[in-house]
């Protein structure tokens, strides 16, 4: 796995770890039920403080992107049913309200946000409907 | 045995009639990686120096490991490794010399790590320490800190003259140091994008006065930096606490504050501004920000 | 602490050859002058002429050797590395001390031998009242001047250059010699010496440990 760290970034380092492991999940990079490198295996890799990988291992595990078995380590998790559904809406509707607010803020009308929109989940090949 | 291995209290110093230190109140529990950022002269030296004994404080106490810095015994020596930006060896002798003197003096020494560092620096043995560039006196004092399998580090500068691939070297060793059970770190560095790799908690030296000390990741969190344009002249005072930076211009205030919540967005909102916009920090720029003149304190 | 001791000898091993240099130097000399001594000729000039100026290196050899100690230690921050080690200011100053007195040793145990070795041979010629023990009293007293002006540089060489000091043991040394010559070297001498060497012991402690390295 690689990660970049953007030093310039207003994100804390076990947020970029986060948005990136759940980029490459996203993208096909990590599949279901991977296995993820440890903490310590990670540390030494890229040079992190451990405790802040364990943090992002964390939140991780508490928002059901991935899961930590005993002695085994940690694992995407099977995405379809560890999350429910109320919780998957509350973790996208915050972010759609942080774009929105930029969007308001840079004064993009709702139009062509939209049309933005519909490029970037064409880029992440999401289904159209769940079936 | 105390959680802090390192305790500063109200420490004051003064160089020739001159504050450098203005009380400073510090703790670094155990297994804690603590970076202490400050521009140059800020005082981080004089504050390491006094922790290790090497300078007497004109107020205050310093502990390390449970014993006050002005009576550090030999058996508290050797469980702390020292590396300073190359200024603490013995320049004249050769470093096999050095090397010896270092082992002689030590009660306990890793022989295997320190062999396996020194060819991984490739440190040549028969040369004046004089001799050896900035970035391999750097890299001799490293080894020769690690070697003797220290409880607590204590780094000021330490990666001033190495290379890209050398102070990477140094970070993954501070990383595997510190996996190890019980390990802390006290490190001062200019290299923003180190510190944020490999610290759990940060300090920033300004005018004296630690005026940041908090955990890294709440750091961020922490401290919004906001523009905001009023419909008329921007006011010059909000009644809003801790407020790191001002500045007014006209109908715009850029203004930093620490610990931004609801009830100072509310007290904003009351003097009705028509726009407020979020001005995205790293690291760098909160530095910049927290050791401006006049800085307020964040503290955790 | 005896890696310490070492480290002291190894960069000040000038003074320890020197020590023996001037050891041999006073042997052979006095050999030849008792060897050559005829009472009719008057006291030993040639012996006075060279051996007064040895004399003065000597005592201000033993000045510069504790003077030049601290100094280096000062300018090439060699405490300051140190007392980052598994040691601590007390024993880093402790064999300084120990080194300067085996430096001292180093010349003056041969001469105490060697002379007590000559005196059997030539008991006859010496024109000076001689008693059991004198030998040892004298290598006492003689002993005692010179760690007093050791002293002397330890004490001061920190804050100064190596030759002030040394200049201050050669002052201390002409204050002291006619005291002896007129009061003798006994108990009074001793007492003296002790007190003054424990005065400027207690100070170079008292620097050294408040001093920032």
């Amino acid at each position: 796995m690689q990660f970049r760290i953007d030093n310039a970034s207003d994100r804390p380092v076990y947020q970029q770890i986060i948005d990136q492991i759940k980029r490459d999940i996203a993208l096909g990079r990590l599949i279901k039920n991977e296995k993820l490198p440890t903490v310590r295996q990670l540390a030494g890799q890229i040079a992190i403080n451990p405790n802040t990988i364990a943090k992002a291992y964390r939140q991780l595990e508490q928002e059901g992107i991935i899961v930590t078995k005993a002695g085994a380590g940690a694992f995407v998790a099977n995405l379809d049913s560890s999350l429910s559904r109320s919780v998957r809406k509350k973790l996208i509707s915050e972010e759609l309200e942080r774009i929105a607010v930029e969007a308001f803020h840079m004064q993009i009308d709702e139009r062509t946000l939209l049309e933005w929109f519909n490029n970037a989940v064409a880029k992440f090949n999401l289904p159209s409907k769940k079936g | 045995m105390d959680q802090n291995v390192i305790k500063v209290e109200n420490l004051v110093k003064y160089f020739d009639g001159r504050c450098v230190l203005d009380g400073i109140d510090l703790k670094v529990p155990r297994g804690c990686i603590y970076g202490l950022l400050g521009r140059n002269g800020s005082g981080k030296t004089t504050i390491i120096r006094i922790l290790l004994g090497l300078e007497p404080p004109t107020r205050g106490q310093t502990f390390l490991l449970d014993a006050d810095s002005t009576e550090l015994s030999a058996r508290l020596h050797s469980r702390i490794g020292y590396v300073a930006e190359g200024h603490n060896l013995i320049q004249s002798y050769r470093v096999g010399r050095l090397i010896k003197l270092c082992k002689d003096l030590s009660l306990q020494w890793n022989d295997e790590f320190f062999n396996h560092l020194i060819e991984t620096f490739r440190l040549p043995a028969d040369r004046k320490v004089k001799e050896l560039s900035i970035g391999m006196r750097a890299q001799l004092n490293l080894a020769l800190a690690m070697a003797i399998d220290p409880e607590l580090l204590i780094f000021d500068d330490p990666t001033l003259g190495l290379d890209t691939v050398a102070r990477r070297q140094f970070l993954e060793l501070a990383i595997e140091l510190i996996q190890q059970q019980g390990r802390t770190i006290l490190f001062c560095s200019h290299i923003l994008g180190d510190v944020e790799r490999i610290a759990d908690k940060i300090g920033i030296l300004a005018a004296g006065k630690l005026v940041v000390d908090c955990p890294l990741e709440e750091l961020k969190e922490r401290v919004k930096k906001l523009r905001v344009i009023f419909p008329e002249s921007a006011p010059a005072n909000l009644h809003l606490t801790e407020i790191i930076n001002q500045q007014n211009q006209g109908r715009e205030m850029v203004i930093t504050v620490a610990n931004w919540n609801k009830q100072k967005q509310t007290a904003l909102e009351t003097f009705k501004p028509s726009s407020c916009t979020e001005i995205p920090m790293s690291l760098e720029d909160i530095f910049i920000e927290c050791t401006k003149p006049n800085p307020k304190p964040i503290k955790s | 602490m005896f890696a310490l001791i070492k480290r002291e000898i190894q960069d000040h091993i000038v003074y320890f050859i020197g020590a023996a240099v001037f050891a041999v130097f006073f042997i052979i000399m006095s050999i030849s002058i008792l060897h050559n001594y005829n009472p009719r000729h008057g006291p030993p000039v040639f012996a006075i002429l060279i051996g007064v100026p040895a004399v003065t290196i000597v005592i201000f050899g033993i000045g510069a050797m504790g003077a030049t100690q601290m100094y280096l230690d000062k300018t090439r921050k060699i405490s300051a590395l140190l007392s980052t080690l598994a040691t601590s200011r007390n024993r880093i100053l402790l064999a300084r001390i120990i080194a300067g007195i085996l430096a001292i040793l180093t010349l003056l145990v041969p001469l105490t031998i060697a002379a007590v070795i000559l005196m059997r041979f030539f008991t006859i010629l010496i024109p000076i009242p001689m008693f059991p023990g004198m030998v040892f009293e004298i290598s006492v007293v003689v002993f005692l001047m010179a760690f007093a002006c050791y002293c002397i540089g330890l004490q001061t060489g920190w804050n100064s250059n190596p030759v002030t000091p040394s200049l201050g043991a050669l002052f201390l040394t002409c204050i002291f010699v006619p005291l002896i010559l007129i009061k003798g070297f006994g108990v009074h001498i001793v007492v003296i010496l002790v007190l003054f060497i424990i005065a400027s012991l207690l100070r170079t402690w008292h620097t050294f440990m408040k001093t920032s390295l």
